[in-house]
């Protein structure tokens, strides 16, 4: 579904990823684990086609197409979704008008008919009971006055409701408690299926313990550092970052 | 002094003056008509006035950021007969039925209709009439020296109307007033007092548009007996190549409400002032607008809310767009008199600035004199937030479609302001159709 080779990007004149690769096939959920610094944003804000990052080396195809050559719309028409670590707040545009449109530019872009309003809000209506939102926070401005916990829950709900075939979800535990984080895993676990993959970004196992990897990464220094099965989690929580560190200089 | 007097004054062509005098040439056409003498008065104190300063130059206070540099190289010309127009171009009211309308200037009764409670008159019949107070609004001007464009609309005060509601009376329905103006060269000089009796309610909506290259300089006098209460919407449309500067003074008695709003897109200079004298106790004005400027408009509102007495509140909220190489000016001024304890004002301004090479002056001003206010201001301008923008994309919105929904969030905290949802509703549709109308 994703094949990422040998990908080197710059950010302001720095280079951040030196060489990434990872192949992510349909159905399959990857995490990625790191220190800070080491380019896991980087990685997520170049597959989602933000400004500022110069591809310098290497390919993303997605769906058997050249994903960095996509404006951000078209990826997203095309199945690829990023839930922020850092969710944008737009006063004066409600959540239900934001992803309205949204859905609405996605099946249209797809050949697909303008959702009736009605179907609209009671789909919007099951997916929000299912990560425990509440209906007033919908009618105020897209993360207006929303709490980290209740951001976090708006990107799931915005993917539950886009449903896109590749999610990647950039730190989407750092500020969740405990009780929001099984909500929101119970969300993205309700979504995996042999058509979805996930690439899950974070510093903790805490995560991992719901949202259960088929692959975990160990990202330092701007490449893959190790890859293995969810075990590896565990070894990281244990003994830390150290060891890549020194792989990465050597390397 | 009379008309021959001022004459003579600015028949002395002065390197002061000489740019003012073409200005005034028109005015001569009053001599040989009769007037009352309050208005014979008015015209030679205007003239006076305005041959002394001829138009605002930067060095001006409140004058240095609009360009008027365009217009000293064009010839205006007052026409003093009646306007001829084609009907065919009127547009119909944007709400409603009732409207009064005005081309270039002149009362126009046959395209007008009214509902019941309110009356309106031309200005010239109004001034005969002797209608009690009218004379107070029209003539109690403050220092015309220090505004020209009122002085320059005084040495020509002729058109116009007045327009009254009878005391202890709502007027439900909205009444639409027509500014349609047009021809090459043509500067227009209307007069309009807006009188509502003592408890009485009136919601309005002036239309300013046209076409050609005008001049158009409208006076718009407020009065609001005690209790009553007015809505005022304004949307100014006026043709691209044409001038408009208004200036709207509203004297709000106790208990009385003011709410403005104007949504502005037209003109290639415009200048929308206004001083609300909030005159006695318990009185609440909230005055706001929307600017959409492109090409090379400039565009200034200058708003002054000046409270007297106590237990006043005041709000102003502004904001407005400017692409390519537009300049939008914003100067608001809270005044609290020693006596107005207990004052409540606020003012905003906050300008998006979508090219680099579009100008936002903004100047918001508190003068306060009394001890116990409450008073704030905010201002921004700034570009749409890129990463905003990239949130939306990253959705699957597509790249224009976000710009435009940015655009209408950011102003949707202007529109929120209006009490009247059909006004709004038709603000948010030109709002639409602006950015449309750019490709965005």
């Amino acid at each position: 579904m994703l094949k990422i080779e040998n990908l080197h990007v710059t950010a302001n004149a720095r280079p951040v990823l030196k060489g990434l690769s990872l192949s992510i096939g349909a159905g399959e959920v990857h995490a990625i684990m790191g220190p800070n610094g080491s380019g896991k944003s980087t990685l997520s804000y170049v597959l989602a086609g933000r400004d500022g990052y110069e591809v310098t080396e290497g390919s993303v195809t997605f769906m058997g197409q050249n994903l960095l050559d996509m404006v951000p719309e078209d990826r997203a028409a095309l199945g690829f979704f990023l839930a922020f670590q850092y969710p944008v707040e737009i006063p004066g545009v409600s959540s239900t008008t934001f992803l309205k449109t949204a859905l609405n530019a996605l099946r249209k872009k797809r050949g697909e008919k303008e959702l009736e309003p009605v179907n609209f809000l009671k789909l919007q209506k099951e997916k929000m009971a299912l990560l425990g939102m509440d209906a007033e926070m919908m009618k105020r401005g897209v993360n207006v006055g929303f709490s980290g916990g209740e951001k976090k829950r708006n990107e799931v709900l915005q993917m539950a409701m886009l449903e896109p075939k590749m999610c990647v979800m950039d730190e989407t535990d750092s500020g969740l408690d405990i009780d929001a984080l099984k909500v929101v895993s119970d969300g993205v676990n309700a979504m995996r299926g042999k058509d979805r993959s996930f690439l899950v970004i974070t510093h903790y196992q805490r995560l991992l313990d719901h949202i259960k990897p088929d692959f975990v990464h160990v990202l330092a220094n701007g490449k893959i550092q190790k890859s293995g099965g969810p075990e590896l989690a565990l070894i990281l929580e244990e003994k830390g970052y150290a060891e890549f560190y020194g792989a990465g200089e050597a390397a | 002094m009379t008309t021959a007097a001022a004459k003579e004054i600015f028949m002395e062509s002065t390197p002061q003056n000489a740019a003012a005098l073409p200005w005034l040439a028109d005015a001569a056409a009053f001599d040989k008509e009769k007037s009352a003498d309050w208005v014979r008065a008015l015209r030679a104190t205007g003239a006076e006035s305005f041959a002394r300063t001829g138009l605002p130059t930067p060095a001006w206070e409140g004058w240095q950021y609009l360009n008027l540099r365009p217009l000293s190289s064009m010839a205006f010309h007052y026409a003093a007969g009646p306007v001829v127009f084609d009907a065919a171009k009127i547009p119909a009211p944007l709400l409603g039925q009732h409207r009064v309308v005005l081309v270039n200037g002149q009362y126009q009764p046959k395209l007008s209709s009214l509902p019941p409670h309110v009356t309106v008159m031309s200005l010239m019949e109004a001034a005969e009439k002797k209608i009690p107070g009218l004379q107070d609004h029209l003539v109690r001007l403050g220092d015309l020296a220090a505004t020209p464009m009122m002085a320059l609309n005084s040495a020509y005060l002729r058109d116009g109307m007045v327009l009254i509601v009878d005391k202890n009376k709502d007027v439900e329905v909205p009444v639409e007033v027509l500014f349609y103006n047009s021809g090459d060269g043509a500067a227009i000089y209307p007069r309009v007092a807006y009188l509502l009796g003592e408890n009485s309610g009136l919601t309005i909506i002036e239309r300013h548009m046209g076409e050609g290259a005008y001049f158009a300089n409208a006076f718009i006098a407020v009065g609001q007996e005690s209790a009553s209460r007015f809505r005022y919407y304004r949307f100014q449309d006026e043709s691209g190549k044409s001038s408009h500067f208004s200036y709207l003074d509203a004297q709000l008695k106790k208990d009385t409400s003011f709410e403005g709003f104007s949504l502005s897109t037209g003109a290639g200079i415009c200048r929308q002032e206004c001083r609300l004298q909030l005159l006695d106790r318990g009185i609440s004005s909230n005055i706001g607008g929307i600017y959409l400027m492109k090409g090379q408009q400039g565009h200034d509102f200058s708003v002054v809310a000046d409270h007297f007495e106590p237990g006043g509140a005041s709000a102003q909220h502004f904001r407005g767009v400017v692409d390519d190489k537009a300049r939008a000016v914003y100067q608001g001024k809270i005044h609290v008199r020693r006596n107005a304890q207990k004052t409540d004002g606020y003012q905003s301004h906050h300008a998006l600035l979508l090219s680099d090479q579009a100008e936002a002056s903004v100047k918001p001003e508190l003068e306060i004199y009394a001890d116990d206010v409450k008073c704030s201001h905010g201002a921004t301008s700034g570009h749409l937030d890129p990463v905003a923008l990239f949130y939306l994309r990253s959705r699957g919105i597509p790249a224009k479609e976000a710009k435009a929904l940015l655009v209408q969030s950011f102003l949707a905290e202007a529109l929120k302001q209006i009490t009247y949802q059909p006004i709004e509703n038709i603000c948010a549709e030109r709002v639409a159709a602006w950015l449309a109308g750019r490709g965005i």
